[in-house]
Parts: C-alpha cells; structure tokens; sequence
C-alpha cells in the first residue's frame, strides 16, 4: 500500500465528507466538525507529502474522471515538500478557525469551502497533466474568492477587494492556460512527463513564449510585482485564517508552478529567463517591504510583507536558474535550497501572524495600528505570539527568517566570481536588495509590534481587549511551535529541501547539511542557529544580571515621570504607525511619493485666525496608479463607447441577433 | 402509403407551415394570429404523423400525438387566455415594420432559407430533406415577427414560429431526434411560453401596457 495514495485518497475523501457536513449540519454544531475535517486534511497532505519527501514516488491516473483528459497525479519531492506546507498551514488555521468563526463566518456557504480550499491547494502541487492542474488550479481560485467574500455584508470594501482578486486571478489563470497549452500543443499529450520529452527539442522561441506567460500567470498568484494589487487589497479583507491560508499557503504554489515549468518540464533554459525572475524578485522584495514600512493597517502591513517574502524566494529560485545555466550545481543548489526553506519559514511566521492579527481583530474590532497599543495587559498570549512572528519575520539571529536569508546570502556572495558580465553585475545588486529588505523589515515588524502592542492603548477597545479562546491560542501555539523549531534547528527540514532541491536541479547531493551546524557542501559556509540562540541568550543574561548588580548598589526612588510639565502624559502623545515610518518615509521619498493635504480653516473675521488644521497624508501604491489607471481608464472609455450600442430597446437587442444570423447566413450562402 | 402520396402529403403540410408563418405577418388581430399559430401546430403534427406512416415507427406517431396536444392545443390555450386578460390590446397596432414591408422581408427570407438549405439537401437528397428548406424560412420568420412586433404577445407567437421552425427542420433532416430530446425541447417550450405570459401580465401591471419598447424606461 502506498502511503502518499492512502494520504492523498484520504484527504479528498475527508475534504469532499467536511464540506458535506458542514451542508447539512446545523449553525451551532458546524464549526467543530468542520475544523476537525480540515485539521485531518492538512494532515493527511503531510503525510502524503513528507513520505513523498522521503523518496516514495507515486503517480496515478483516472481517466474517467474528467471527460475528454481525464485526471493524473504524481507526487515527488518538490510536490512533496508544498504538499506538508500546505498542509501545516492547514491544521493550525483549522484549529485556530473553530473559535475564530464562531461570529459571523459560520454560515453554510464559508464552512463548507473552507476544506475545499485546502484541498484544491494540497491538489495543485500533486497534479501530473496539464488538465488536472488547470482544473485544481481554478478550484483553488474559485473557493478562496469565495472565502474572500465572507465579510461582506460587514464591509464595502470587501466586495471592492474581491473584484480585484477576481479579475486579476483570472487573468493569470488565462495567462497559465495559454502558456501551457502552447506546450502542450509541441507535445505528445498533456501529461507531464509527455511535456519533459517534448522539452528537449522545443524551439527556442515557443519555450520563451511558454516560459513568459506562465510566469505571469504564477507571478501574478505569488503577489509578486507589478502584479501584487490584489494581495494587499484581498489579504486584508479576507477573514484572518483565511488570509493566513492565503498568505503563507496559496500564494507558495506561484512559487511552486515557476519552478515546475522553469526546472522541471522546461529543463532549465537561457540565462535571461532567471535574470527576469531574479530581478522581478528583488524588485517586489524591497519594495512590498517599503509599502508593508508605510501601511498602518495591520494586515494590510502582514499583506505586502507577503510580496516581499515571495520576492526573497524568487530572488533564490532565480540565482538558481542563474548559476544552473552557468554549469554550477552547487551554488544552484544552495541557492534553490534557501528559497525552498524560505517558503517553509515563512509559512511558519506568517501564518503565527495573520492568526494573531486575527486575534487582534477579533477582539478589538480594529486593524489600525494608530487605534490600538497597550494589547499586552489584556492580550498577554497573542502579544507573545505576535512578538515571536515579529523576531521571526525580522531577518535578526535568533528568528527564523534569519536563516534561510543567511543561506540567500551565501548563495549570492559566493555566485559573485561566477561567469558572466551580466552575474557579475546582478549579483551585488541582488545582496544589496536582500540586505535592505532585511533592515527595513527589521524596522516594519518593530513598528507593527511596538505601535499595536506595546505602550499605553490609543482607544477604548484596544484598552478593554479580552484574550482570544482556546481554540485560537491553540492554533497560533501550534505555529508558534513551528516557528521556533524551524529557527532554532532547521535541520529538521533539511533533508527535505535538500531532496526537493536535488530533484528539481538534477543534481548529485543536497547543497546544505548537517545536524546543529548547517554546513555548505562544496563552498565555504557553516551556521548553527541553535548555538548562536544560546550564546546570544548566555549574553543577553549576563548583560541584564550586570545591571541590575550595578542598579541595585544605589538606592530606588520613586518619582513621576518627567512631562516637560505639560500635565500627565496621555496615549496621543505615543508615537503612532504613522509617526514611526516618517523618517523612512522621508528617506524613500523619491519613491513612495506620499500625498499630503493641509486645509486651514480661518476665522470669518480675521484671516489671521486660524480655526481648524487638517492634515491628511496617505502613501498611495504608486506603481499602482503609473501601471493599472491607465489601463483601466481605457476599459472604462471602452466600456462608455460599448453602452451606445444598448439603448435600452429591447427590438433592438433583437435586431441585433436577427441581423447578425441572417448575414452569417449570407455570408455562407456567398462563399460556399 | 405509396411514395408518390407520402410526397404529396408531405409537401402538403410543409406548404400549410409556411403560409401560415407568413399569415401571422400579414394579420394584425392578435386572436387571429393565434388561430392561425394552432394551425400552424396541426399542420406541423400532421407532418410528423406523415414521416411517422412512412417509416412505421410507433414511437414518432406518439411523438405526433405529443406535438398536436401541446402546439394546437395547449399553447393556443394559454396565449388565448393571456388574450382576454389583455383586454383593450387585441390588435397589433404599429409594428416597427408595416405590413407590405414585411410580406417582402418574408419573401427575402424564404429565398434565403432556401439557399442555405441547399447544402444540406445535397448531403442526402429525399423529399423529406428537400423540405427542409420551409422549416429554416419559417425559423428566419419567426425571428422577424419577435424583431418587428410590439405587443408582448405577438412576440410570444414569434418566438413559438421559431421553434415550430427549429422542430420541423429537426424532424425533416433526421426523421426525428428521439422521443426523450423532444419532450424535454417541449417542456421548455412550455416553460418558457408561462414565464412569458406572467411577464406579460407584470408588465402591464406596471406599465398598463404591453408593448416592449417601454421597457427603454428601465435602462439606466
């Protein structure tokens, strides 16, 4: 019996079974039903994933399933390893969703997707045909606009939201249908490995036809630039389990798909496929980390982080196509394998922080960094959760994102001798991008912290906010757990990204190894995450002991804090999101391009008098308004010439198909 | 049936189908023009009944009967009624195109329908495919009252020509297209003829009238 087809038949049947039940189960009884069927879902995906990892190959083909190309599965290792991040993602979310759904998102329509939108995601990476992948791939769009809609009688904004995720979706999904079914027009059929075989003598230009459209189309999932606009719209939107789902599970199987065309079934390809990757990557790295700087909606903040966090990874996924077709395994290896733990890592965080966003949300109502503050007396669990995501996101020693950009690291640093004008040019560039977006996420998570949790709170439901329910802590202990483990000994995932990262490249042995210390094979480069902790913890300690000896000689005094006299000091004078990012604003000024508005209302007597002073300032997403308003404004010109053909008549309406049958029938009488 | 009667007959109701499309154009009583659409329905059963007496077939005599309740029978039914709830409106007053206009159309119409039925003829020549011919006509007929006629029920009887027209093509090229796909054309024929009616009834409800260009009001 083959363990990755008991794991994978179980988690559809399990899947397909929750979503039923939560049809036909009453309000009051659905959530746990449902989340226990999701929870065994993801789990299921980790199973069949992790045996996949450890070597098990497994295909299957169904024929009947779907009419005309019927439906095949094959897992390996690359599947493999999304498949147990997927599924990770899942279980936390689900346990977390039981105590989270309980107000408003307990409806029919949201619980019964909910499992099938785990299960589209844990399908997509294990499909084997272009058929089945188109099909699990629109399923998976299809149930999270679904979910992204949950709220919406709550808000208008979702609906405005949802159409951007809708349209921009689709386009991608349109983009992925042509690009591979031009592939599949060169090959012998629609399988994949029809589609490797036919690879091998594929013209160069339908390859880069191929290769182009399908990054646009996995690019525009993965939120990566110019086509984020919808992530930091729908992400915050979207119910928080649903936006960690999306956030550190969905958006992964962009990163999935370029590396499963570009490696696998398109066997590499020129350097400037991987140049394009790699620069599209940095580009979206330091700039969603430069907007996630400027936001001061909390999840909007987690949203754009998520570009940046993708652009990391596609930076790694293209130095490895990069040095691949420059002949060198071993960088390539090192380099796909940071990407790949980066993909886990930041599954970890950033489910832990969309959860406790969620928390947040769910107990102050609120998403605004400037109306919350002073969470940690009332919130003391999702205080700590949100602080362990924050180090975790911040790129410092002891977090987890430290380690997989580390390895980024090293996989630019030593590609700097390699061949090539243009390496030699992008690389610098490329470790310059990394560094930045390791610093200004450093300052983005200390703000998202700082501002929402810490210091005295900046309105009534921040100061009367309540810990979450169990169910939730639950959940966010569980990726807490993950995140931790992963920071401290990620050789427990290792093997795992070594044996997808082999695979994927064709290559001999892993590229990074080893039990406490992880060690480079083939270049110089050793870190051990958990010594580094303990010797950090050991200085930290030390440090703070040697204070309080030398505090504790003189004596205490008790006194008020020094207000500059102006009376007690009150939350409005706290440092806000706003006033935190200024400096940074100030500096990238070139670049955000912030918009201010100043109205001074004067007295009606004296113009000298002034009344009132408002100031707004928002940072708008300016690559947002030079790319998509003029498209935009075309469509709707467009649409304006369009509405003159309708008048509102409905003979004419008539007239138009009775005009346009009898002259196709001329037309045929004519040329036949 | 000897062949040269089956013909006979055959084009006998073929030429009663396509005068009668022609009479609902040329008449404006709309209680006339819903005598004439049952006849129409007789005449499009008895062509049925002829293909079904030429081939034996017990199954198409059924679908004969069928035909015969529901388009001489049923369907007049419903549009009377829908009638003398309409009180006033019993005539088609203004049609966007006048009467003289439209015998003309119809004539167009008919060497059209002819025309691109050629080619289908010339697939497998026999006098039922060369029939064919009327029942396109009286599809492009159908489509040409609902364009050009006001009232909502003219436009019903349109709509009705065109499926008469679509079902006699059907059953002159393959001599019948089982008896399970014309019920269910048929229910929806029927379907769509009762949503259409309670329309109607709405429309004057609100508007106090039925002819369909007031609906113009509605766009926005």
């Amino acid at each position: 019996m083959n363990l990755v087809h008991a794991g994978l038949g179980a988690a559809v049947a399990v899947g397909v079974l929750s979503a039923l039940l939560a049809l036909i189960t009453p309000r009051r009884l659905r959530l746990v039903p449902v989340g226990v069927g999701t929870v065994l879902v993801g789990a299921f995906g980790v199973l069949a994933g992790a045996v996949a990892v450890a070597g098990q190959a497994y295909s299957v083909e169904i024929p009947a399933l779907l009419p005309l190309f019927g439906v095949s599965f094959a897992v390996d290792a690359l599947s493999g390893l999304f498949l147990v991040v997927t599924g990770g993602v899942a279980i936390a979310v689900a346990v977390y969703g039981i105590g989270y759904a309980r107000h408003g998102l307990d409806g029919r329509g949201v619980q019964a997707v909910l499992p099938l939108f785990v299960l589209a995601m844990l399908l997509v990476p294990a499909a084997a045909s272009v058929g089945t992948f188109l099909v699990c791939w629109e399923l998976m769009a299809l149930t999270s606009l679904v979910l992204v809609l949950a709220e919406h009688q709550q808000r208008d904004t979702v609906a405005v939201a949802g159409r951007w995720y809708a349209v921009m979706t689709h386009l991608g999904m349109v983009a992925i249908l042509i690009g591979l079914l031009v592939l599949v027009a060169h090959s012998a059929d629609d399988s994949f490995p029809a589609l490797r075989a036919a690879a091998t003598n594929l013209s160069p230009v339908v390859a880069n036809v191929v290769f182009v459209l399908t990054l646009v189309g996995f690019t525009s999932k993965a939120g990566i630039l110019p086509l984020h606009a919808w992530l930091p719209r729908a992400h915050p939107e979207a119910p928080s389990h649903v936006s960690a789902l999306m956030s550190a599970a969905m958006v992964n199987l962009g990163i999935y798909g370029i590396a499963r065309v570009g490696f696998d079934l398109l066997g590499g390809g020129p350097r400037w496929w991987w140049l394009l990757v790699l620069v599209l990557g940095a580009l979206s790295a330091v700039y969603g980390i430069l907007q996630a700087a400027m936001s001061s909606d909390l999840k909007r903040l987690l949203g754009n982080s998520t570009t940046e966090n993708m652009g990391l990874v596609l930076v790694g996924v293209g130095a490895a196509g990069l040095f691949a077709s420059a002949g060198d395994d071993v960088l390539a290896g090192v380099a796909l394998s940071a990407a790949l733990l980066h993909v886990i890592n930041h599954a970890a965080f950033k489910t832990l922080l969309f959860l406790s966003a969620g928390s947040v949300l769910h107990a102050t109502g609120s998403r605004d960094l400037d109306a919350l503050g002073g969470l940690r007396a009332g919130m003391p669990v999702t205080t700590w959760g949100f602080g362990l995501g924050a180090l975790a996101a911040s790129a410092l020693p002891p977090g987890t994102a430290f380690v997989s950009e580390w390895l980024l690291l090293q996989a630019l640093i030593h590609g700097l001798p390699a061949s090539g004008a243009a390496t030699a040019i992008v690389m610098p560039v490329a470790v310059a991008a990394v560094a930045l977006t390791a610093g200004l996420a450093v300052a983005t998570f200390v703000k998202a912290f700082g501002v929402g949790f810490l210091a005295r709170p900046r309105s009534s439901a921040a100061a009367n906010a309540t810990e979450s329910p169990v169910s939730m802590l639950a959940g966010m202990g569980l990726a807490a757990v993950a995140c931790v483990t992963l920071a401290l000994v990620p050789s427990v995932v290792l093997p795992a990204v070594g044996s997808a990262s082999t695979m994927t490249l064709g290559t001999a042995q892993p590229a990074v190894s080893g039990q406490v210390t992880l060690q480079l094979n083939g270049v110089a480069g050793a870190l051990s995450p958990l010594l580094l902790t303990v010797a950090l913890l050991v200085v930290s300690v030390v440090l703070v002991g040697a204070v309080r000896l030398i505090a504790a000689r003189r004596a205490r005094r008790t006194a008020r804090l020094w207000d500059c006299g102006a009376g007690p000091l009150s939350p409005r004078m706290e440092y806000t999101a706003t006033s935190f990012a200024e400096p940074l604003q100030r500096v990238f000024d070139d670049v955000v391009q912030p918009e201010q508005d100043i109205d001074v209302t004067h007295h009606q007597e004296s113009s000298y008098l002034v009344q009132a002073v408002e100031y707004r300032q928002r940072v708008p997403d300016r690559l947002e308004r030079r790319l998509y308003e003029p498209v935009l404004r075309l469509i709707t010109a467009w649409g304006s010439v369009a509405r003159r053909l309708a008048t509102g008549s409905v003979h004419r309406y008539l007239g138009y198909g009775f005009y346009t049958v009898c002259g196709l029938l001329i037309l045929l009488v004519v040329i036949r | 049936m000897s062949h040269d009667l089956y013909v006979q007959l055959l084009d006998l109701a073929c030429g009663v189908l396509l005068l009668t499309a022609v009479l609902v154009l040329w008449r404006r009583e709309l209680a006339v023009i819903i005598r004439v659409f049952a006849l129409q329905g007789l005449a499009l059963a008895a062509l049925v009944a002829v293909l079904a007496a030429h081939e034996g077939s017990i199954e198409l005599g059924a679908v004969a009967v069928g035909i015969l309740v529901l388009r001489a029978g049923v369907l007049p039914a419903l549009l009377r009624r829908a009638l003398a709830a309409a009180g006033e409106e019993r005539r088609e007053t203004r049609p966007l195109v006048n009467v003289a206009s439209s015998l003309l159309a119809a004539a167009v119409l008919t060497l059209l329908g002819y025309a691109v039925s050629q080619p289908l003829v010339a697939l497998a020549p026999s006098p039922a495919t060369q029939a064919v011919a009327v029942g396109m006509t009286v599809v492009l007929i159908g489509f040409f009252v609902l364009v050009t006629r006001r009232r909502a029920l003219s436009q019903l009887v349109g709509f009705l020509l065109m499926d008469n027209g679509i079902t006699a093509v059907g059953f002159l090229t393959t001599s019948g297209v089982g008896l399970v796909v014309e019920l269910g054309v048929s229910l929806d024929v029927l379907l769509a003829v009762l949503v259409l009616q309670i329309l109607t009834t709405r429309m004057r409800a609100t508007f106090g009238d039925t002819d369909l260009d007031e609906l113009r009001e509605l766009h926005d």
